[in-house]
């Protein structure tokens, strides 16, 4: 798995690419966690190039969602492929994370809020 | 000396798309990763016990067209139907069925005879629902048949079936997709299939009523179950999704063949991580 952060004003995102699982879901926790504790709270992870999601991935997007909100931020889902997309849905994700088919509409969503 | 790690396969409802599992199971066959435990729910318990039982691939496809046809839904259970415009007369109760399991248990019969779960050559658990407290009942011993047959009872199609004191109905109102059965038995990775429910394409009898009710229901627990043995568990739960082009209706046992292919296809994605969890060499 790589991970690529990129900022952009206010909102971050991070690119991920390969699987989320058991072996990469550590690495994952431990970069987002850095990120917002060191000041970006907003983050969109855009998960276009995320091919695999297992329980452990789950996981790892439950903590960051966490940590996101416990400092003020969002934690958001952008671009997920439809494999992906069925194990949010199976899973309920999409009721407790907000998920959007691309990382513009997930901008968006940031830029209204903060606008509002 | 680090512990091996446990492979369990739990494969949920799903009725002829469960045949999928036989697919995921043919390529972790031809991979040597076998697999400790088995549990099955509702039309994955058909599988996961012919696979436990260590039948080959073209036996559990044979068996299953033998099991799983549209012969066992021809039979209406006229008693149960009177039943429900007068009770008293055709005495309505606990084991009310739309549909008569007659020619059900006769297949069942027909594949597992008297085997139980001892004759197993892997571990297996069938997930059961009582129909009196909606707990949870996992069986792992006695006759497979029962098992199944309770494990199958969906609720107004087939009435319960007792086993021993306990009145039994289908896994799926308690538990759809039972991965919880194999973190406590302490599997480490957990293969995990199993399918929503479908509706029927319309409502226009009272079965068909009853079956969408049903599944409405079922396919909400299935998601909330889901949720939350992934999100509170250690255990790493891999969940197998095969892609079907069209849709696998409840009988279309003409389909398995292509549900098996997809199932394989499916599964050869993972094998890699799989390998990886289970620190088998390739």
């Amino acid at each position: 798995m790589e991970i690529t952060i990129t900022t952009t004003g206010v909102i971050d995102q991070i690119i991920i690419t390969g699987s989320i699982d058991a072996l990469t879901a550590p690495q994952l926790i431990n970069t987002i966690n850095a990120h917002i504790h060191d000041g970006h709270p907003n983050v969109i992870a855009d998960f276009s190039k995320v091919e695999f999601m297992s329980s452990a991935g789950l996981r790892a997007i439950l903590a960051s969602v966490k940590e996101a909100r416990a400092n003020g931020g969002d934690f958001r889902l952008a671009a997920p492929q439809p494999n992906v997309e069925k194990v949010l849905k199976m899973s309920g994700f999409h009721n407790i994370v907000k998920v959007f088919t691309n990382v513009d509409d997930a901008l968006a969503s940031f830029e209204s809020q903060n606008n509002g | 000396m680090d512990k091996k790690p446990r492979l369990a396969l739990v494969v949920g409802a799903g009725s002829v798309k469960c045949a999928a599992a036989l697919g995921l199971w043919k390529v972790l066959n031809r991979e040597n990763i076998p697999i400790d435990l088995f549990v099955g729910c509702s039309g994955g318990s058909l599988y996961t016990a012919t696979m436990a039982l260590g039948f080959s691939l073209d036996e559990c496809i044979e068996y299953t067209k033998t099991l799983w046809n549209k012969e066992v839904t021809a039979q209406k259970n006229w008693q149960a139907l009177l039943s429900v415009a007068f009770p008293k007369l055709f005495n309505f109760g606990p084991s009310f069925g739309m549909i008569s399991d007659r020619r059900m248990e006769t297949n069942l019969n027909q594949v597992f005879s008297n085997r139980t779960f001892a004759e197993v050559k892997t571990p297996l658990t069938i997930m059961t629902t009582d129909f009196y407290t909606g707990e949870q009942v996992p069986l792992n011993e006695g006759k497979i048949v029962d098992a199944i047959r309770a494990s199958i009872a969906i609720p107004f199609i087939w009435s319960a079936h007792k086993v021993g004191e306990r009145t039994l109905i289908d896994g799926g109102v308690s538990n759809p997709m039972p991965v919880d059965v194999a973190i406590k038995e302490g599997a480490d990775v957990i293969l995990a299939m199993g399918f929503q429910s479908p509706l029927p394409r319309t409502v226009k009898s009272v079965s068909r009523y009853a079956f969408h009710i049903n599944s409405l229901m079922t396919n909400n627990l299935y998601h909330s179950n889901f949720a939350f043995h992934n999100a509170v568990h250690h255990s790493e739960i891999i969940t197998i999704l095969p892609e079907f082009e069209h849709s696998i209706r409840l009988f279309d046992t003409d389909q398995i063949p292509y549900v098996i292919a997809q199932g394989e296809k499916a599964a050869e994605e993972q094998i890699p991580y799989i390998r990886k969890l289970l620190n088998i060499e390739p």
